[in-house]
């Protein structure tokens, strides 16, 4: 007995074959079905194998709930743990099965079910701890190997977009309720969007045989009908093939629109959109999903869910199976009967657990008429089969055991309302006596929840559900509306969750999770060691985590236990399902904010001629700045560095620094303020002079370094480091907002308005002669620590006398339209003088050569001002600035903190590495007690010796001393202490 | 995402501000006054309540203002926004934030009882 | 009776159809009257009161815990191990947590499942490179096998790492080889039923409404299954510390904010390390199942619901796909949030505090679960001699008042 087709359904195309392959072997399908749907059409039952055990598994379901038929695409990107029953086929798609070797057919894993007894749950737990070595030899490696389902994905790089929408309302599902909802809010001007997860909308119209008629129209010219209302009114909005993932806080719910539905993903392309979507309102309607009954060898490939089969028949046009056995609690399966019979696929029998008097009488008729076997007040015991179900084992309220030779077996345990995204929402669950099972009860979002979704399982009561719910938004009334039932109006259902194992072996095993293989076995073993609340019992087990979530039996698991404790359901507790929904795809979430698109590039306006001129360029946050510049094209670091580093101290170097960050502050309390923001004293400052000033947190702690220039008392600028920008105006406007209100003080960015060069060198004043004609540069006019505003084409530029390394310097502030004209300039001038263009690793090495300091690099945000010897920064007079109680707290006035200091190697050829810490002798044989660290070192082309700064413990005590340094060779050199300024201490250089 | 009420920009997600920590937080006007301990408070120590919280915001993606909120942390709900030159608002003038479970927790367990109400 | 795990006693149990399994442990009614209360049933509550027991002779103690066993932070985090840390006084305490992870299935009886596959944490700036490197020489220092790594070492290791084509390209790395994972819930498990064998008592599913307090001495908690007393207590309740500290006048310098994690559907092995990156904000490790388990940062206020912003998550998915581009088109099974204490200089807080015989074990942010075992030791230290421990004496309340931090975010530049 095998598959047909049902070439009613007008969701296939039935003229439009496909071919496919599925471990290797050639098939052939239609378009518009799943790979479940065509494998079933090739009476293909085993899809794949099982996580633990290795059992062979088939399809079970219809849809997103599927926890078995798990396939690997191999076309595209190798697509692991892909539901075949929701992936659509497309002409030369690959497929493989999953979780077996060698082959399906003879997994040679399947031992495992052999062993099953010993896998019970906790089992990795209780064992692998003996011998003591063997774990991370012997267990460990084997444990991980065994692990996950499919292989890993190929690359794959996709313009996966995402996109915002802001409406009214949505409508989660395009089924009959959705329909309905959508239909009533046709009419009016709410903006709604419309979600369904399928290619078409329809839901339980377009997947059962439920209803005849609606409205006296068939379904499909009902849906069709509806469809075109909905968009002909225009303030509706559907997205098909789009699933709802993710309900998160303030109704914004996530979904994924699949582009690619029955076509090949191609790289470098669309495939996803990812729908951000804010709603004042949010509609499940979503429907419910069946649950299993578990009961002996209850994954058997040949087992599926009744409104599964019922799927295949009405929305994939295909029977699974000419004559199943049909086994349910529920009044549900009258409608699969009745097509199976319109069909001419009579049911080899029908098995209720409910008693006679229970079942519709409706249903009882129809049986009787086809004379199809029934048992009544019956259950199926088990199943048996090598690897499919090829015998049924039916028990009847006697005891009695029939045994029927069938390859289908259709369960039906109830239905759950779908009510993944309302617990997501952090809606309430409650308990239905009625139905078994839970649904919503209390929401804390505007989520309204109809239909199924919300527990009402009867057709006639769906239009005032509807009404109700939704008039508040003044929707148009659907008031009444006539179906045609090919089932009862009510749903009755008798409670089973599992039925008794006929014969007790230690081999016999009734599923509650498919895809994780935990048995109901597991659960009262959990129990019984203590996990007695379901979340608890559920890790314990790993019950409902795999990528299904136990959508199909997560609820049975509640039904169990709660029977187990003899407690109520709602007293074991509800499961909390995480988002999302199902799985989401990681190029969907990242969306376009990757490869190229990840973070910015901010470039100097002279970047080009950076490139062109061998720059080596290092990031530094979201710059790109010039780290060194090669003279040759093998020229490494090491080398430009050496040279640059001399030239500049003999002749004359620039360096691009516009990425430095600039702040005006302005306002008729500037000085006020500044005085409050850095450690310095400004008030005494003249006029068009400038300084260098330190930040502080509130916490004593070095925050960051600048020069500030002085406009006069109520204009400042300010310049930052290039990585603390953003966190410096950040700090200033919050105090000056927060704090300091009644401050008249007002501060801006102005980093990207100009350009700054820092020039310096002995050969600098030669230069500068030469490209600004008209300005005098001598100590008198130009003194250090000085600047003012000149024209330079044109436009205004401004220059401070400054400097980075210790040499005679300038800082030329540019607008970028004309700064690579001044930078060429300085070249055209500067050449003959020797003028190089230099990166940040030698401004490092300079700045070294005369102790300054490096916010970020010799300090870490646990250094004082003090520490750093820089006390003579500190206003002394001044009242208060940021920071300053706290440098007198009991541990920042001890006087043997770390504290900057210098250090050299007595042995000169003894490099000394960044990071390595200063320690008391040369012996490093672990633990051992550390002094400090080495903040900056460098090999000094001017020294000609490497030289290095170091915060060390009482360093200040410590200068004139030796110590030892390690290294990262595993040994220790011996250094001399000494005061941190190696160059040039009487600054005669700076001010030349 | 939240979405905060900027008092001067209007509704934004979340993303677009930075968070400020707790609102009312008054410096010692004069520090040189206070001892290390009062000092430490105002440096390191803020409340974390579960329930009623005021604290500042920044947009900082936006208009660059602070400002404060009155937030339930319990829910993340915003109750109220509102310039840093204004009063600290008086619970009395909330509304209720209608508090009960709002994580899905059963009722023991929650730690809802410390929630700070109105 | 002790409880004692092995094969052969699991197959004794497969006999009888695994119907004869003792339980981890009793669910008793609380007594008046405890010797210690400790306040929060997670591996480091659980973990205390197992110390207490074992190596200080305190047996009549109850655990108070809200929910179920470990069902807080200890089951929501990233699972990660590792004792690199910058300071000496980080680098001790995380290291004799790492040394007791290192003995703690056999301690236990009970497979914790540790895994020394190694950590690793990239640097990709020069920035980076500077600060992994001094911590890499202090650990070097203090006996922790901390190592830097070549981005050609790194690609040995995971090679399906893009080192070379991204914004920020992977320029070294350090390593840590007996970092690793472990099973997070079990250490919660193992502890609770060797603690329960000893008498402690676990008390689930009671909520401590309050500290009761007298006199600025500690008598007791009043908790939801009634008055219980005693003249210590340990708060060990991670998110929830601060609200309780307040019910007895304690302010603490804690922010309580949602930190989210996340896994992705189970695929056969294909990253063998832990690998980090502080940089680009993702931490991603392989579970024993398959799944990557992912760590995003936290959000940026504070909250108790569990909950935290999506475009956390998208933050660091984009780094994942950066860094690692067969993850593309990985599926993200299961998202979720927890409450994480963050302190002001990101280390922990193990101290007496001014009422007598209230003791605390918080502030642990973001990295909690790999001192697990260390934290709970030294905190046993701490209460049963009202005393801290030589390795948590840095941790006191104290050092906000002096101004001597444990700064673990300003140096150390590593995600937790």
């Amino acid at each position: 007995m095998s598959a047909k087709d049902n070439k009613d359904s007008p969701y296939i195309a039935f003229h439009q074959s496909v071919k496919f392959t599925f471990d290797g072997v050639k098939y052939k399908g239609f378009k518009g079905d799943t790979i479940a749907s065509a494998l079933i059409r090739n009476n293909i039952k085993i899809i794949g194998r099982s996580f633990k055990y290795h059992r062979p598994r088939g399809i079970y379901t219809c849809g997103i709930e599927e926890p078995n038929a798990l396939v690997q695409i191999l076309s595209e990107y190798s697509e692991p743990n892909t539901r075949a029953t929701v992936k659509q086929i497309y002409e030369g798609l690959k497929i493989e099965s999953q979780n077996r070797w060698p082959s399906l057919e003879n997994d040679l894993s399947s031992v495992n079910n052999l062993l099953s007894p010993l896998f019970s749950a906790g089992f990795y737990n209780k064992t692998f701890m003996k011998p003591r070595g063997f774990w991370k030899k012997v267990y460990e490696p084997l444990i991980r190997k065994a692990a996950g389902l499919g292989k890993p994905p190929k690359p794959f790089k996709t313009k996966s977009t995402q996109l915002h929408h802001h409406v009214d309302i949505v409508i989660v599902g395009g089924g009959l309720s959705g329909l309905l909802a959508a239909k009533s809010l046709a009419k009016t001007k709410l903006k709604v969007l419309l979600i369904e997860q399928d290619s078409y909308l329809g839901g339980i119209l377009k997947n059962s045989n439920k209803i005849s008629t609606i409205e006296s129209k068939d379904r499909a010219s009902w849906i069709k009908d509806v469809e075109t209302e909905i968009e002909y009114s225009k303030n509706i909005k559907v997205l098909k093939n789009t699933l709802a993932t993710t309900y998160n806080y303030i109704n914004y719910l996530i979904a994924i629109e699949d582009l690619t539905t029955g076509m090949m993903p191609l790289e470098g392309h669309a495939d996803q959109i990812l729908h951000k979507i804010r709603a004042d309102h949010i509609i499940l309607a979503n429907g419910h999903i069946e649950r299993l009954i578990s009961f002996r060898n209850n994954d058997l490939p040949g087992i599926m869910l009744a409104g599964s089969f019922e799927k295949y028949i009405q929305r994939y046009g295909v029977i699974p199976n000419i004559s199943p056995v049909i086994f349910s609690n529920n009044s549900s399966s009258f409608s699969l009967i009745k097509i199976l019979i319109d069909l001419n696929c009579k049911p080899q029998a029908y098995v209720d657990s409910r008693s006679g008097d229970k079942i519709e009488s409706s249903l009882l008729d129809i049986i009787h008429k086809e004379n199809i076997p029934l048992f009544t007040n019956a259950h199926v015991e088990g199943c048996d089969g090598k690897k499919q179900v090829e015998e049924i084992s039916i028990r009847d309220s006697e005891g009695i055991i029939t045994k029927l030779k069938s390859k289908m077996l259709c369960i039906s345990g109830g239905f759950n309302p779908d009510v993944h995204l309302f617990t997501q929402s952090k809606g309430v669950l409650t308990w239905d006596d009625k139905y078994l099972t839970f649904k919503p009860s209390k929401s804390f979002q505007n989520t309204i929840v109809i239909g199924s979704a919300g527990g009402l399982f009867q057709y006639s009561k769906l239009a005032n559900d509807i009404d109700s719910k939704l008039s508040f938004l003044n929707h148009e009334p659907i008031v009444n509306i006539n179906f045609e039932l090919n089932e009862s109006d009510n749903y009755s259902i008798e409670k089973l969750w599992e039925t008794k194992h006929e014969k007790k072996s230690r081999w016999s095993k009734s599923f509650i999770d498919l895809q994780n293989d935990v048995t109901t076995k597991d659960l009262r073993q959990g129990i019984r060691e203590g996990f007695d609340r379901i979340e608890h019992l559920k890790r314990f087990t790993t019950n409902s985590m795999g990528t299904d979530q136990g959508k199909i039996s997560s609820i049975n698991a509640l039904g169990i236990v709660s029977e187990i404790l003899n407690k109520k359901v709602s007293e074991v507790g509800t499961t909390i399902y995480r988002p999302p929904y199902a799985p989401l795809s990681f190029a969907s979430i990242a969306g376009r904010s990757t490869y190229n698109f990840y973070d910015p590039e901010r470039k100097t306006s002279i970047h080009e001629w950076h490139k062109k001129n061998g720059a080596v360029f290092e990031n530094v946050g979201q710059w790109k700045r010039p780290w060194y510049f090669q003279s040759y094209l093998e020229e490494n670091l090491d080398q430009a560095v050496q040279r640059e580093a001399l030239q500049i101290r003999k002749y004359a170097g620039v360096l691009d620094g516009s990425t430095l960050g600039k702040i005006e502050i302005k306002g008729s309390d500037a000085l006020e303020f500044m005085n409050l923001m850095y450690t310095n004293n400004f008030s005494k400052m003249k006029p068009m002079s400038a300084r260098y000033a330190l930040m502080l947190g509130e916490d004593g702690m070095i925050m960051d370094d600048g020069i500030i220039s002085k406009i006069n008392d109520n204009h400042f600028i300010a310049t930052t480091t290039t990585g603390g920008a953003a966190k410096v105006l950040s700090h200033m406007e919050e105090f000056s907002q927060t704090e300091w209100p009644h401050l008249n003080v007002f501060m801006n960015s102005i980093t990207e308005q100009f350009c700054t060069f820092n020039i310096s060198g002995p050969k600098t004043r030669l230069i500068m002669e030469k490209v600004f004609k008209h300005i005098k540069f001598d100590n008198e006019s130009f003194p250090f620590m000085t600047f003012n505003n000149f024209t330079y084409l044109d436009s205004t530029i401004r220059i401070l006398r400054a400097s980075f390394t210790g040499e005679l310097g300038y800082e030329i502030y540019v607008r970028p339209s004309i700064a690579l004209k001044l930078w060429e300039d300085l070249f055209r001038f500067g050449k003959d003088e020797g003028l190089i263009a230099y990166g940040t690793e030698t401004m490092h090495l300079l700045r070294a050569e005369k102790g300054y300091i490096i916010v970020g690099q010799d300090t870490d945000g646990s250094v004082t001002p003090q520490d750093m010897d820089l006390e003579w920064m500190i206003g002394k007079s001044k009242k208060d600035f940021i920071g300053k109680r706290s440098l007198t707290r009991s541990d920042t006035i001890r006087s043997d903190r770390k504290q900057l200091v210098g250090i050299k190697p007595i042995n000169q050829k003894n490099i000394i590495e960044e990071g390595q810490h200063i320690i008391l002798s040369s012996n490093v044989k672990p633990p051992v007690k550390m002094l400090g660290h080495v903040t900056s070192s460098y090999m000094s082309p001017n020294l000609g010796h490497s030289f290095g700064m170091a915060v060390i413990k009482d360093g200040k005590n410590l200068i004139g001393s030796r110590a030892y340094v390690s290294s990262s060779s595993r040994d220790a050199y011996e250094v001399e202490i000494m005061k941190s300024v190696f160059i040039d201490d009487e600054n005669k250089r700076l001010v030349s | 995402m939240l979405i905060i009420n900027c008092p001067y920009c209007g509704p934004r997600e979340q993303c677009e501000f930075t968070n400020g920590g707790e609102a009312h937080v008054a410096r010692p006007s004069d520090p040189e006054k206070v001892s290390d301990k009062e000092w430490s408070e105002y440096v390191f120590f803020r409340s974390n309540p579960k329930g009623i919280y005021f604290e500042r915001w920044v947009h900082s993606h936006g208009c660059k203002k602070w400002f404060n909120a009155v937030r339930d942390t319990s829910t993340d709900k915003v109750l109220k926004v509102y310039e840093i030159k204004d009063e600290k608002p008086s619970l009395a003038d909330l509304e209720n934030s209608n508090l009960t479970t709002p994580s899905g927790e059963p009722e023991v367990g929650s730690g809802n009882f410390t929630v700070r109400k109105i | 009776m002790k409880k004692k795990y092995s094969i052969f006693n699991i197959a004794r149990n497969a006999f009888s159809n695994h119907e004869n399994w003792q339980k981890m442990w009793r669910s008793p009614e609380p007594k008046k009257n405890y010797d210690v209360i400790i306040i929060g049933g997670g591996g480091h509550g659980l973990g205390t009161a197992y110390y207490l027991a074992k190596e200080h002779g305190l047996t009549n103690i109850a655990v108070i815990e809200k929910g179920w066993l470990g069902g807080g932070n200890t089951g929501r985090n990233t699972t990660i191990i590792r004792s690199n840390y910058l300071w000496d006084e980080s680098a001790n305490l995380y290291e004799h947590s790492l040394k007791l992870w290192e003995g703690l299935t056999h301690d236990l009886n009970y497979n914790v499942m540790f895994s020394q596959r190694g950590v690793m944490n990239l640097a990709h700036t020069e920035h980076d490179i500077k600060e992994i490197k001094r911590r890499v020489s202090a650990n070097t220092l203090n006996g922790i096998d901390s190592k830097w790594i070549s981005k050609e070492e790194i690609k040995k290791l995971v090679p399906i790492m893009n080192t070379d084509n991204l914004r920020y390209p992977v320029l070294g790395a350090s390593f840590q080889p007996r970092g690793g994972t472990a099973r997070h819930d079990t250490v919660a498990w193992g502890y609770a039923m060797r603690a329960d064998e000893m008498g402690v008592d676990i008390i689930q599913n009671c909520e401590v409404h309050k500290i009761l307090t007298e006199n600025g001495k500690v008598i007791g908690v009043e908790t939801s299954k009634g008055i219980i007393q005693s003249k210590k207590v340990g708060v060990v309740a991670s998110g929830h510390t601060s609200v309780l500290a307040e019910s007895a006048g304690i302010r603490l310098p804690l922010q309580s904010k949602p930190l989210q994690a996340l896994v992705s559907e189970p695929i056969k092995p294909v990253i063998d390390t832990v690998v980090m990156s502080n940089a680009v904000h993702a931490y991603v490790s392989q579970s024993d199942k398959g799944e990557l388990v992912i760590g995003a940062g936290t959000d940026g206020y504070n909250s108790f619901t569990q909950r935290g912003g999506f475009d956390v998550v998208e933050n660091t998915i984009r780094a994942m796909v950066e860094l690692y581009p067969v993850f593309g088109k990985m599926k993200m099974l299961r998202q979720w949030g927890g409450i994480v204490d963050i302190s002001p200089d990101a280390s922990p807080i193990i101290s007496k505090c001014d009422i007598q015989g209230l003791y605390f074990n918080c502030g642990w942010g973001t990295g909690g679960f790999k001192a697990t075992p260390g934290s709970a030791n030294v905190f046993a230290h701490t209460v049963a001699k009202n005393e801290p421990h030589s390795i948590n004496a840095a941790f006191s309340l104290d050092r906000f008042v002096s101004g001597k931090l444990v700064d673990e975010h300003g140096a150390a530049a590593v995600a937790h």
